[in-house]
């Protein structure tokens, strides 16, 4: 088992996702669309972390939640960003093993 | 109520060529078969920036690693998942985008065939009412049975989610009733359904009597329910 828990993954995944947001926040028109979906997702994650944050997280899951960092990290396209502020949270909750 | 082919304007003809590829036939294929976590690989690689198959493979340890079923027939369509979306990925931004519009158009098509035979479901088309000025975009997907119709419009995302096509279902489904005929109206979405309830909430226009069906559900559009 890897030495973090679910919550430190989480944590890491939501420091990218904020970095994430950012970046879509570049198209005005979807400037409230977009805080609205990070709301509705960040809330998902808030749900898993009440319930599993303090369970361990396994080194595949670690590393899947990192990859997923990585991938996002690549976007310099505000749209493409709006597409990943989806899909991200929907990839890291399966890695962790919950519902998206 | 009456249905009939779409205008072959220019842009439903380049767009008639990327329906025909046999490659978008062949992932939907897989996608129409695939659990909701293998449709989410397809969503994400085919909106990913890498196109190395060993970093998709570590995202997704309940499909590649050692958490995953160990069914081999799953591991297989992972994989085969996993190459296809690759395949659009590695295609320029204009392709990649009319390609995964064309593969949900498809992966609803091959459900709805599923449940209601292949010869009712039609691509394409427009949807006449008496008195009514036809609408200038077709509908992605129709249903033609006596009694039952249905009609579809398909996104990629939630974002694709507007007042346009809300409008245009609606719109659809109320001219329908005036004519006491039954237009079920829905829209497919390949995203989460978390995501469009928010782009939804959002929405003036009228959608209380259009169905969602999203990357979660899509497998309702074959059964009974749909």
């Amino acid at each position: 088992m890897s030495a973090e828990t679910i919550r430190d993954a989480l944590d890491r995944a939501l420091d990218a996702y904020t970095v994430l947001s950012e970046l879509g926040e570049g198209i005005e028109d979807e400037w409230s669309y977009v805080n609205d979906l990070t709301d509705a997702w960040r809330t998902r994650f808030d749900e898993v972390l009440v319930r599993h944050g303090d369970d361990d997280a396994s080194d595949e899951t670690s590393q899947a939640i990192d990859q997923a960092i990585d991938e996002i990290q690549r976007i310099e396209d505000p749209h493409r960003a709006i597409d990943w502020l989806s899909t991200f949270p929907q990839i890291v909750l399966v890695a962790v093993g919950a519902r998206p | 109520m009456r249905f009939q082919d779409a205008a072959r304007d220019a842009r439903a003809v380049v767009y008639a060529g990327i329906q025909a590829d046999p490659a978008v036939a062949r992932t939907a294929s897989l996608l129409a078969d695939a659990t909701p976590v293998q449709r989410l690989l397809a969503r994400a690689v085919m909106n990913g920036e890498s196109i190395d198959p060993t970093g998709w493979r570590t995202m997704f340890p309940t499909l590649f690693g050692s958490s995953a079923t160990g069914d081999a027939a799953e591991l297989a369509r992972s994989e085969a998942i996993l190459e296809a979306s690759l395949a659009v990925a590695d295609r320029g931004d204009q392709v990649r985008s009319q390609v995964r519009g064309a593969l949900i158009e498809e992966v609803t098509a091959q459900l709805l065939a599923k449940r209601v035979g292949a010869d009712a479901v039609r691509r394409e088309r427009r949807i006449l009412f008496d008195g009514v000025p036809a609408e200038i975009h077709p509908y992605d997907v129709t249903v033609e049975r006596a009694g039952a119709a249905e009609a579809y419009d398909c996104k990629w995302g939630a974002r694709g989610i507007n007042a346009d096509v809300l409008h245009q279902l609606d719109d659809a489904r109320t001219h329908a009733r005036d004519e006491d005929e039954r237009l079920s109206v829905a829209l497919v979405v390949f995203d989460a359904q978390r995501s469009c309830d928010v782009r939804l909430d959002r929405q003036t226009a009228p959608h209380d009597g259009t169905t969602l069906f999203s990357l979660e559900t899509l497998d309702a559009l074959a059964g009974p329910g749909a």
